[in-house]
């Protein structure tokens, strides 16, 4: 099997974001960049399949700037076999980066198997996945908690809102959009992070998979942090005048009753 | 050649060249060992140090009545055997003796073998006593151990025998030096010189074939520790401080890291393995077997022995690829987690076993090679990996522990020379609230005193402690050469730390990678600027105040004083000692990277040494190590004792006594 993941790589959840200095987008001075960890069920799940499908390979692809070669790096060591950089603008939205990805795959001679994060930690977006699905004209089925796989066809087990599940079933070649329970993601063992550095990670400009400026369908025009947060307040004295208090508070100051 | 000279050429050399046979096999699996075993140095102490244990029988008298039980039957044994190689002389080289050395000597010499050998059987009859009435807890009471006393006991009878038919048969001049001998030889009295003279060759015969039949026996059994246990107290670590062995990985032909199989681990690995007696001492104060974990300290050495001779004949032969790996049926994974790197077992060991050595190399596999570990492990070594830090924090929020306070940092500072001491925060200082508050009273310390220092701030990193104990070297590694590359650009040359697992690694572990510093515990800190005056304790505090040890202070570093002196110091304080404390102090459960593994089997072994505390009767409970106050702190909690005791740091008593 021809098994490929598209991964994005993303800062550090404990990252404490700042503004650059017009508040066009967040300051990447310093900041730590990881895997986005939806991305590494994706990588797991693909690195099962081929466990159990021997003579298949997976290949790892990301589109963005040249540190994005770290995360595809730390895919190579969980045990994928190839690497695919798509060299893209700091600036790429959801679209531009699809398009990369899509082109990216639809130059390779097989395709069976399309692993996603069901979205990236960074934007949240939950739009790559479905773009590039649609940039190879094969179906997606995304936010999937558990797969069966066939010769030809997968059924998946998606989440759907208020709990529930729904099982779909989509002919190979798929996307699937790997949500959290899926599996649980391996850690990298010492010789396969050895192995990753000699891997060869091959590179791709934005000409290369026909992408433009114009892909870009969004511009950010300004960045605003959220409000710090508010220490929590205590409402003292007997319980009847307190509840009052509190309904004063919820109403006058926080807005919310 | 007389039938006896020829009869014992015969079975003596049947005897030794399977009992050498048998010894060269164990040799020579020593020898087929791929891990890096330990270089020799310091060969003078080292000299002086095993005349102690094994002549002096130091570590073995730990332990009271049995240590001074077997203080008897070694030099018993000792003094006996010196017969018994005239015996066997005299047996090839018909006559010869030992009387060459003078009346009186000899005499002495007969007469101390006569007190040994009476000496021998009432030890051997206490240790029959001790195994199947008294039956110690962990003490291995196997068939083996009462077959090794049954030869012991045998061999003093087969003298005693022999020596009263001798007396009887021959009436030697020396008879008088041999009193309980001679004793005995008058329950035969009349017995006629010829009849005696065939008793005592019978005896005679008892006696040399039991001795050939033990040394045939020795080998495969755990008496063996009377070859092993002399070189292994010649071999083992000078130091109560060791560092981990670390792993070179620019070493490429290196394609194994950590012990998969038992060929894996070192040749003094084996040896520790043939030392073992199966005394049990190690579980005495193992935290883990006490809170009803898998992991035994001296079941692991058996298991590990147990691996060893199953796989002997493939070993041999050179097969590794068919030697079965280590964990198994008997050493589970659950026993390899379950250690939290204590040392209590090292520290009880009368023959100078590492157990501890085994595990992290046990652990070293199965992290590195097949990722095999608890699963709360996993985000510990991605915080690690991304925020140099076991828990989850930016590394920029690193130094914010210390806002308000005005410490400097290394890089306002430039050089660390201009300074007194560079002040190691540690993750816990910098990231855990409660912890937070004991730096804020050392740095509270520091400027009452007036010392001239700084902080590493946002560039200071783990110190890589808890992944090297899990098993983790590389990241280990990684983060060590980021620290100490800071260090040295700065100048560093004195760190005081409130942590005793950053204080063991800096001040142990760096050096193997180029980072030699002054590293000081900050309980000898404040105890030494009390000493010099700096520091004044003047507010009393009216409380009794226990202490309890951390592991990698006292175990690890032999820091037990300092902590005590500074408490003491206190005006007001009554101070206490748990039922186990210095080097027979119980861990807290947090060390071996278990502060940061759930603690699934068994009892808490927090709450087990919190009810140790609680017993003291003391209000407040002292620590000197982050990781050992938020186990006792939980502890507190979980007995619902939080309001009524409370576990503080000797830095923040300190703080409260000085003004």
């Amino acid at each position: 099997m021809n098994i490929y993941v598209c991964i994005k790589q993303v800062p550090d959840t404990e990252t404490k974001i700042k503004l650059n200095a017009d508040s066009s987008g967040i300051d990447t001075a310093g900041i730590k960049w990881i895997l986005s960890p939806f991305d590494e069920f994706a990588v797991e799940e693909a690195l099962r399949v081929k466990e159990k499908n021997a003579g298949s390979t997976v290949t790892v692809i990301s589109a963005g700037p040249t540190r994005v070669v770290d995360s595809i790096r730390t895919a190579l060591a969980m045990g994928c076999d190839n690497g695919i950089h798509v060299e893209l603008p700091e600036s790429a939205d959801n679209a531009m980066a699809a398009k990369a990805l899509a082109g990216a795959l639809k130059k390779e001679a097989q395709v069976d198997l399309v692993f996603t994060g069901k979205e990236a930690i960074d934007d949240g977006a939950a739009q790559t996945s479905a773009l590039i699905a649609e940039g190879m004209g094969i179906p997606c089925v995304t936010v999937v908690l558990g797969i069966e796989y066939s010769a030809t066809a997968v059924k998946c087990k998606r989440e759907v809102e208020g709990g529930a599940f729904e099982m779909v079933e989509a002919p190979l070649p798929v996307l699937i959009a790997a949500q959290k329970g899926l599996n649980e993601p391996r850690y990298a063992s010492l010789p396969n992070i050895m192995k990753a550095k000699k891997k060869e990670v091959k590179s791709l400009k934005a000409a290369d998979v026909a992408v433009t400026d114009g892909d870009q369908k969004i511009r950010f025009k300004n960045f605003q942090l959220p409000p710090p947060k508010q220490s929590g307040k205590k409402v003292p004295g007997e319980i009847p005048a307190a509840a009052k208090e509190l309904v004063r508070l919820l109403h006058e100051e926080a807005k919310v009753v | 050649m007389t039938w006896q000279t020829f009869a014992f050429i015969i079975v003596a050399g049947f005897a030794f060249t399977y009992a050498g046979l048998k010894v060269k096999v164990l040799l020579d699996l020593m020898r087929k060992q791929q891990g890096k075993g330990p270089k020799l140095d310091r060969i003078p102490e080292r000299i002086v140090a095993s005349i102690a244990n094994v002549f002096g029988q130091s570590a073995v008298n730990q332990k009271q009545p049995i240590g001074f039980i077997h203080t008897v039957i070694f030099w018993g044994f000792l003094i006996i055997s010196i017969g018994t190689v005239e015996q066997f002389l005299s047996t090839l080289y018909s006559g010869w003796g030992l009387e060459f050395i003078g009346n009186t000597a000899y005499s002495i010499l007969v007469r101390v073998q006569d007190y040994f050998t009476t000496a021998i059987l009432f030890a051997v009859a206490y240790a029959f006593y001790r195994r199947l009435v008294i039956k110690p807890a962990g003490l291995t009471r196997s068939n083996d151990a009462n077959i090794v006393l049954t030869f012991t006991g045998g061999l003093m009878v087969a003298i005693l025998f022999m020596n009263v038919f001798m007396i009887l048969a021959h009436h030697p001049y020396y008879a008088d030096a041999m009193p309980v001998s001679n004793e005995l030889a008058r329950f035969f009295n009349g017995m006629n010189p010829e009849t005696a003279e065939v008793w005592f060759t019978v005896f005679k015969w008892i006696h040399m074939l039991l001795v050939l039949g033990f040394s045939m026996y020795i080998p495969s059994s755990k008496h063996l520790h009377i070859l092993a246990a002399g070189p292994n107290s010649f071999l083992k670590k000078l130091d109560r401080e060791k560092a981990m062995k670390p792993i070179d990985f620019t070493n490429e032909s290196l394609t194994q890291y950590g012990a998969a199989k038992i060929t894996d681990l070192n040749w003094k690995d084996d040896l520790d393995l043939y030392s073992c007696t199966e005394c049990g001492r190690c579980e005495d104060l193992c935290p883990a077997w006490n809170t009803g974990k898998p992991l035994s300290p001296k079941k692991l050495i058996i298991d590990l022995k147990a691996n060893l001779y199953r796989n002997k004949e493939r070993i041999l032969a050179g097969k590794y690829d068919e030697i079965e790996p280590i964990i198994d049926g008997n050493i589970t994974e659950d026993v390899i987690w379950a250690c939290t790197s204590c040392r209590a077992c090292e520290v009880a060991c009368p023959v100078f076993i590492e157990q501890t050595d085994k595990i992290y190399d046990i652990r070293r596999n199965l992290v590195m090679m097949e990722s095999k570990f608890p699963a709360e492990v996993q985000t510990v070594f991605k915080n690690m990996e991304t925020n140099a830090s076991p828990w989850a924090f930016a590394a920029s929020d690193r130094a914010n522990w210390s806002d308000g306070l005005e410490v400097k940092t290394l890089s306002e500072v430039a050089d660390a020379t201009a300074l007194d001491v560079l002040l190691w925060v540690g993750c816990a200082g910098s990231f855990d609230d409660r912890n937070k508050k004991v730096l804020r009273s050392f740095v509270s310390l520091l400027k009452k005193a007036d010392v001239k220092f700084a902080i590493l701030g946002n560039e200071e990193q783990c110190t890589g402690d808890p992944a090297r104990r899990i098993g983790n070297e590389y990241l280990f590694q990684t983060l060590a050469t980021a620290n100490i590359e800071n260090l040295n650009r700065y100048n560093v040359k004195k760190i005081v730390t409130a942590c005793p697992h950053c204080f063991n690694t800096l001040k142990n572990e760096y050096k193997d990678f180029g980072g030699t510093y002054e590293v000081i515990h900050h309980s000898q800190y404040i105890s030494q600027m009390i000493r010099e005056g700096k520091l004044k304790p003047a507010n009393t505090l009216d409380a009794k105040v226990t202490f309890h040890d951390s592991c990698y202070l006292g175990r690890w570093n032999n820091v037990y004083d300092e902590p005590r002196a500074v408490l003491e110091s206190v005006p007001g304080v009554t101070f206490v000692e748990m039922k186990n404390h210095h080097d027979q102090s119980m861990c807290c459960g947090a060390g071996g990277g278990r502060m940061w593994m759930e603690e699934k089997i068994g009892k808490r072994v927090n709450i087990t040494r919190t009810e140790q505390a609680l017993d003291t009767g003391a209000s407040i409970i002292a620590a000197a190590c982050p990781f050992c106050m938020t186990m006792m702190n939980d502890g507190l909690k979980s007995k619902e004792k939080q309001d009524t005791v409370k576990i503080m740091d000797i830095a923040e008593l300190m703080d409260q006594a000085t003004n």
